[in-house]
Order: structure tokens, then sequence, then C-alpha cells
């Protein structure tokens, strides 16, 4: 009685205080389902720019598996160029799309032909699902990889039944059958070789973290796990183990859930995995450090092998899919990725915009699908670029621990396609790209320039100008002398030279002549809001900028005067397929677009002959691209921006403390620069002028019109009105040349 | 070759660009056809004059028309803005985008695209003189009617400028 009393009176208050203790922790634990990020579907069509490498790299971001007989969906199989392709079926921004298959020829860097097959309509175009490149709660800094039980492959679901618990189903959270075989089977042993645990008590074993093996806390789990299974019912237990068993130890962070595994593993999602990967898997839950697959690799092949086989014992797979299963390496990674998603810095960009442009109460659902701009393979390269383009710096005698920032974005719709924040592709710190906010050195002489020509009167490409030394007071009193990168002062020259070889003295002249409160209207009116100080300094760059802003202003210019707000976000939709919302395309055309388009021609000039004509070696092209370099004092930052046609990317290079880095717009960020579009598809800047500008045959020395058959005869475009009124006693002898002869043409006269 | 052989070798290819071209879409009392399609058409007597088209744009395209077709216009500019990721200099493209912009009475946009067509485009023919009436259309619901009188005066010019040779 007394006993029965006590068991009561302690019982009672003890299973309370578990069932409160269990419950805090599985409802803290629930997460809501997390929004799904993808990158652009790649589009394909006939004619469409894109390289084998590229492919490949589209095809395996997207998840495809390479195959010999593309016979399923999210496989292909690939015979020298031609590609046999078994697109998923996937619920587009636009609406869901069925599975298709369909053959594409790459010819010359291009898509030569894309047909349907086995009787299917031959596709005009077709876009491959998307990447998936993150899972994320748009509220809340969190990364981690969870997974709903319906994402869950079956064969991880049944196989871990299968190894761990075959009584799940049907036993309220212990199972006394399993303890007492694990019992004698101990007994036998001498040793501990067999467990007894259900997967809810090995569930409530992850959530308390103590492998202790005391009598009491075995008691104390089992009374818990029952406890779970009356409150919640089997599939909310089985996806809370999913995403809580502890599966390995990246440095002092715990690898926990399958989705993250699968990652830090394989660098694939969990969709995506192959038996013997998930069978790999499934083994670690014995013991993710005894097993470890990357230090034990023996082990962890034995370990696998054995879950194949109670994976064929059980009936889950054939003999068949077991051996070749079992003849398949560990294909385990040789570097684990890091946490959360493997392009950081876009992701980062993605969760600023959606939470600057999306009511909070609409990214508070669950399960959202966001649809990004980001290009996987144009990524990869812009963090090769930056990668190797560091290391490749540092053998030339540059500092070893120089960081890198890149942009890349689409000209017309400002679409960010890559975004680089680190050197180290995949790490989540710092980003550069949106963060680093730095001088910016040259790369704002082309708005000085441009604030010139836009004054018609005063200016065009070769009015002259005078590169000769300057003093100014600062508003703090102290002289400012700037002096030109190789200390010399040129002279008079004309106002295209000064900024082809981005002469400091003459910049700053004209720029007194513009203004320097014009010229941060001018900025902030190419859609930086950014502070930038009213000071002469500013004319030669002494303002703070981040490398994004610096993309998002020279977009405009790209784009000839057409600026878009740069975007990573292109569709919100609901789990259910509705769109939440969409960022449509709109341009705001920028004043003076003449002006615009004859700075174009003047920073083609920068890369044919000034600081940037070692691009073009770089580049192995000839291409006419339009560039600016940047450097800033004591060689702290390397800036280079650059546009095709296409595509316009900022590249920055320095010391995260700032300090000198030896480095020159042209030996470090152009380099970097070139490394990313040395993968990409180029085409050349578009140089017809707008209406109000033309092309006209001059002599720049003598600022004169001239004949093409003249020396020193160059086409410089100008704004109507603004072209010289003199002509080269060149042209006068070729006028009076022409009219000689049209006099004897028209009276037939012989010579 | 001398100018009457290239004359006609220039209408003959304009001719065939015409039949190549997509059919004129027809929305009932409309702005956009009674203002813009109708009076550019007539203004260059059915010679349009059409870049080629890639197969994906064209598809793209015919999918905007059937949605603008059936007042679906936000899907409408959901297929062209994928036409013009895939040729962002599409003249044609920007312009039944400003078009679309138009019908959604969203002016400023309408004005910003029929400009960077215009600014990208042939600058004759028809496409030119939708660009304009496209634009004049668009200043006039913003209360700019001298600037539209001066752009519905620049489309009928579209058909006697000469293109310039660059």
């Amino acid at each position: 009685m007394l006993l029965a009393g006590l068991a009561i009176g302690i019982g009672v208050p003890w299973t309370v205080w578990l069932d409160i203790q269990v419950r805090d922790e599985f409802e803290g634990r629930i997460w809501d389902v997390p929004s799904r990020v993808y990158a652009r579907p790649l589009s394909l069509y006939s004619g469409k720019p894109v390289s084998k490498r590229s492919l490949l790299l589209e095809l395996k971001a997207s998840g495809y598996r390479e195959v010999t007989n593309a016979s399923v969906p999210g496989s292909y199989s690939v015979n020298g160029n031609q590609f046999d392709i078994n697109r998923r079926a996937f619920i587009f921004e636009d609406g869901s799309k069925p599975a298709t298959r369909f053959r594409l020829q790459l010819r010359s860097g291009a898509i030569g032909n894309l047909v349907g097959v086995s009787g299917s309509e031959d596709p005009g175009l077709v876009r491959l699902d998307p990447a998936e490149i993150a899972s994320i709660y748009p509220l809340h800094d969190e990364d981690r990889t969870l997974v709903a039980l319906k994402d869950v492959p079956e064969l991880l679901i049944t196989g871990l039944q299968a190894v761990e618990d075959r009584q799940f189903k049907h036993h309220h959270g212990v199972a006394f059958r399993s303890i007492a075989r694990a019992f004698v089977a101990n007994i036998k042993a001498g040793k501990a070789v067999q467990g007894g645990s259900t997967l809810t008590q090995q569930l409530v074993k992850n959530y308390f973290l103590n492998s202790e093996r005391t009598f009491v806390r075995k008691a104390n789990e089992a009374i818990m796990a029952v406890l779970l299974e009356w409150h919640y019912d089997k599939a909310q237990i089985l996806e809370a183990y999913v995403n809580e068993v502890y599966l390995g130890q990246q440095g002092k962070h715990a690898i926990h859930g399958f989705g993250r595994a699968s990652e830090f593993y394989f660098d694939r999602s969990l969709q995506n995995l192959e038996p013997q990967q998930i069978a790999l898997l499934v083994g670690l839950v014995r013991g993710a450090s005894l097993y470890n697959p990357r230090r034990n690799p023996q082990r962890a092949l034995q370990r696998r092998d054995q879950v194949l086989e109670i994976f064929e014992t059980t009936g889950l797979l054939t003999e068949n899919e077991v051996k070749t299963a079992k003849s398949r390496p560990l294909g385990v990674t040789s570097q684990p990725r890091s946490g959360g998603s493997r392009y950081p810095a876009f992701v980062d960009l993605v969760r600023r915009q959606l939470k600057r442009d999306y009511q909070a109460s609409d990214l508070s659902s669950e399960g959202l699908k966001i649809f990004t701009t980001l290009a996987p393979s144009e990524q990869e390269y812009a963090q090769q670029a930056v990668s190797k383009g560091l290391d490749d710096l540092k053998q030339r005698g540059l500092p070893a621990d120089l960081q890198a920032a890149m942009v890349l974005a689409d000209v017309a719709s400002g679409e960010v396609r890559a975004l680089v924040g680190d050197r180290v592709a995949g790490r989540n710190g710092f980003n550069r790209a949106l963060d680093a906010r730095r001088q910016i050195g040259s790369v704002i002489k082309p708005l000085v320039y441009l604030l010139a020509l836009e004054h018609v009167d005063d200016y065009n490409l070769i009015t002259r100008v005078n590169d000769e030394p300057v003093s100014l007071r600062q508003p703090d009193g102290k002289l400012w002398s700037p002096e030109n990168y190789d200390h010399k002062s040129h002279g008079e020259l004309p106002l295209m030279d000064a900024l082809v070889h981005s002469y400091n003295q003459a910049t700053v002249q004209v720029g007194l002549n513009v203004g320097v409160a014009n010229l941060i209207r001018k900025i902030k009116q190419l859609g930086i809001v950014a502070e930038v100080p009213a000071v002469p300094s500013t004319l030669l760059g002494a303002v703070e900028l981040t490398p994004v802003e610096v993309a998002q202003m020279f977009q405009s210019l790209a784009a000839g005067g057409y600026s878009v707000p740069l975007r990573s976000v292109t569709a919100v939709l609901t789990p259910q397929g509705d769109l939440l919302s969409r960022y449509p395309l709109r341009f705001m055309p920028l004043e003076n677009r003449e002006a615009i388009a004859l700075l174009n021609f003047a920073l083609t000039r920068v890369v044919e002959e000034g600081t940037a004509k070692t691009l073009h070696g770089l580049l192995g092209s000839n291409t006419v691209i339009a560039g600016k370099t940047g450097t800033t004092n004591e060689k702290r930052d390397s800036w280079f921006v650059g546009y095709t046609r296409d595509r316009v990317a900022v590249s920055w290079v320095g010391l995260d403390d700032n300090r000198p880095a030896g480095v020159t717009g042209s030996n470090a960020a152009m380099r970097v620069w070139a490394g990313l579009f040395r993968s990409l598809p180029i085409e050349g800047l578009d140089l017809r002028m707008p209406d109000g500008a033309n092309f006209v045959w001059v002599d720049k020395q003598q600022q004169a019109l001239t004949d093409p058959s003249c020396p020193g005869a160059e086409q410089i475009p100008f704004i109507e009105g603004s072209e010289p009124q003199r002509s080269t006693k060149c042209l006068q002898k070729q006028d009076r040349k022409n009219k000689e002869s049209l006099w004897r043409k028209w009276f037939g006269r012989k010579d | 070759m001398d100018v009457k052989t290239r004359l006609l070798g220039g209408l003959i290819a304009l001719l065939l660009a015409a039949c190549a071209g997509p059919p004129p879409v027809k929305v009932d009392d409309d702005e956009v056809d009674s203002r813009v399609r109708a009076p550019a058409s007539e203004d260059s007597a059915g010679v349009q004059v059409y870049s080629l088209q890639n197969p994906a744009v064209k598809e793209l395209t015919a999918q905007a028309v059937v949605a603008e077709r059936a007042g679906e216009l936000d899907k409408a500019s959901g297929y062209l803005e994928r036409a013009l990721r895939i040729e962002p200099r599409d003249p044609q493209l920007l312009q039944h985008m400003a078009e679309i912009k138009l019908q959604k009475a969203d002016y400023q946009q309408a004005l910003s695209f029929a400009e960077r067509s215009y600014d990208i485009g042939p600058r004759v023919g028809e496409i030119c003189s939708r660009n304009w009436r496209t634009i004049s259309v668009a200043r006039e619901h913003l209360d700019d009617a001298s600037g539209a009188n001066d752009a519905e005066a620049r489309a009928t010019r579209c058909m006697n400028t000469r293109p310039k040779r660059y």
C-alpha cells in the first residue's frame, strides 16, 4: 500500500513533469514547412547558345542523373554532343507542366536542334525544371535543410524502419519484444551489441542528447516515448525524427536530419539520392562517428552493404538492385558542403529582397515556392573566377588573404545571374557583394564624363580638357592636390582620352565644371540610396559603395539608359501553385540617352587602348566590351566594371581590414572579371546611336571634321549640333577634288 | 548592284517578311487596336519589317496573343517577359509589351517599352509607327497633350524616313 502510494505520489508528478518536458521539446522543434528557393529555369530551344560544360552543370544543379537510357524523369544520357533528357513534371511560375522527353544536339556552342522523343510533338521551347538552391524561412535567419515527410524518398522511410524499428507502425513508443531480443543478444555477446530502442525513443534521446546509459535515463526515455506517441501521430513523429536524428559532425556544428546530411555527404538534395546512398545514411543512424564515410570509408562501406542486405531481405530492393547498389562506390564528396544553400551570397540577396518587397504576412505562409534569377552554371563560373583568380593573384605576389566579390546581371532585365561574396565557395559569412562598402575610385569617372557630355554646348568627346596640377581646399580645411597614377600631368587632350587613360587631374577639372552636387544627383538617379559626401574628392571616387550598388549604377548605362532595379526574385507561389506575387519587368528610361551612348562608346575605348587594354588578351577575344578600372589610394581596392551587349558584371578585390593590398583595377579585379567572361557566351556591345546622335569622321587632335581617307581620321559619335564646325585641310582638299570630279562627270570632260 | 535593283530587292524582302510575321491581334473596342495597330498597319500599306524570330520566341509570342485575346493581360505579359529573357532586344516583343501595358492602363511603362523598342528597332515602317502611336496614346493619358501630338506626327514620318546606314 505504502509502495503503491509512493509510486503514485512520485510517479504521477514525475510523469507530468516528463510530459511537459518532452512536449515542449517536440512542439518547439516542429518547424513550419520551409519555403523552397529555385534558380531560374533554363530555357532550351534551337539556336540557344550553350556550351556542353554549361549544360552539364545546369543538369547537375537541377539534380539530373546521368544514365545510359533516360527512361525516367530526372535523368539524361549524353553521347558526344547529343543529349537525351527526360524532364520532370514541375509547377513553374506560370503553371504546371508534365514530364517530357526530348533530344538535343549541340553544334558550335549552341543547340542545333531540339526534337521530341517517342512520337511526342517537337517542342519549340522546353524549360528544365529549376535547381532547388535553398530551403529557407523567409522571416527567420535559420539555415536548416528540413524536409516534409511527403518529400522523403520511400526507400528511406521504409528502410529506416526495416533497419531500426520494424514494429514502428504498431508499438506505442516502446517495443518490449525488441528490448527482449536485444537483451538476449547482448547477454549472449557479453556486451551491448544491439539496441532495442524504437524510433520514438531514439528521437527522445536526440532531443536531450545524453548518451549516458543509466537505468533512470532509459526509463525516462521510455516514458517520454510513450507520452509522445500518446500526443502525436506516427507521421508527425517520423517527420520529426527524419529532421532531428544526428548524422555527423562538421567542426562545432552537428549535422542533424537526413536533408542536411544528404547535402553534407553527397552535395545533393535528399530527393535525388540513389539506393546505396540512402543505405549509407540509414547506416549512419547506428553511429555517425563510427561509420563516418570520410574518416572510416572501409567501415562505412561494410555498414552500407549490411544495410543494403537488410533492404533485400525485407523485400525493399530486389537481389539485382542490391547487387548494382553494392557495386557502386560510397560516392561521398571529398569536401563537405557547408550548411544552408550552396549559394549563400545569392540566397542572402533573395532574403533581403523578399523582406523589402513582400508583406510579412505573405511570407509567413508555409511552404512557398520562390522563383529566382540565379543561373547555376554562371554562378559556378563566377565563383571559380573568384576562387581561382585569387589563387592566381597569390602566385603573382599579391597577399594570400585577398578577398573578392562579384555581381553578374542581365543588362536588359536587371536579373542577377550570379553573386559571389567570398573567395571560398559556399562559405556563409560576410557577404562582400552586398555589404563590403568600399571606395570606388576611378569607377566613378564615367559619371563625371556623362555629366559633361550632357552639356552639349560645352562638351563633346573630343573637347580639349586640361590635365594639369590642381589644388583644392576640402571642407575640413586641408589642401587636396590629386596626382595622376603615373605622377605626371598630360596637358591639354581630348575629353575622351582623359577618360580612356583615367587621368585624375583632367577629371577633377571637368568635374568642377559640371559640379559635385550634380554628380551626387546623377548617382542617386542611377539608383543609389547610400549617402555620398559633397566634397571634391568624390569626383575621384572617394565614395564608399558596395559591389551590388556599383552594378546597379552601370546596369542603367549598359542598357543604354533604361534603368531597372537589380532583382533576384521573379515570383512567389503558394504551395497550391497560386501566384502570390510577381515582380514584373519595369524600365525607367533616363534622360539624355544620347550622352549615355557617347559614354558607352568611350568606355569601349578604355578596353581598346586605355587602362583595360590587356582585357582582350585575357579573354582571348576581340569582342566590343565597355569597361572601367578602379584603384583606390595606396592600392587598397581593385575594381572592374565591364559590360557586353547582354551582361554587366562588377568585380572587387581587396583586403577585409582595408590595408594596402598592392591591387590595381587591371592587375586584380579585371583578371577576375575576365576569368568569368571567358566561360560565358559574349555578344559585343551594340554601338548604334539613338536618334539625336551620329557617328562622324573627325580628326580628334585638330577637333575638326575630316574625310575617312585623311590621316588621323576616326569615327566618333556626336550629339546632333555638337559636331565640330571646322574642317581639316585634308577634308577641304578632298571636297574641292570631289567638286571638280562632279563637274567633269556632268559635263563629260575627260581628265 | 544599281539603285533600282537594290530597291526592288529590299521591297521583295519586306514583302516576304510581311508573310512571316504574326497575325495582327484583334481586340474589339480597344484603344490599342483602333489607335495603334490599325493605323500603323494602314500607314505601312501591309508592309511590315519583322526580324526573324527564333522558334521559342515565336511560340511564346503566339501564347501571349492567345492570352491577350482572352483578356488575360497578366498572363500575356508573363509570356512576353519570358520571350524577352530569350531575346531581350527584340523590338517587336518590346512593342507588344508596350501595347499590353497600354491596355493595363500602365501608361508610364507603356511609354518606356515603346521608347526602348524604337531605340533598338528599325526606326522605320510599321513597328516605328506603332512605337510612336503608343507613345502618343500614353502621353495623352498622362496629360501631356503637346507631347502626344508630337508623337502622333512622328508616327506618320515612320513611312517616309529612310533608315540611316551605319
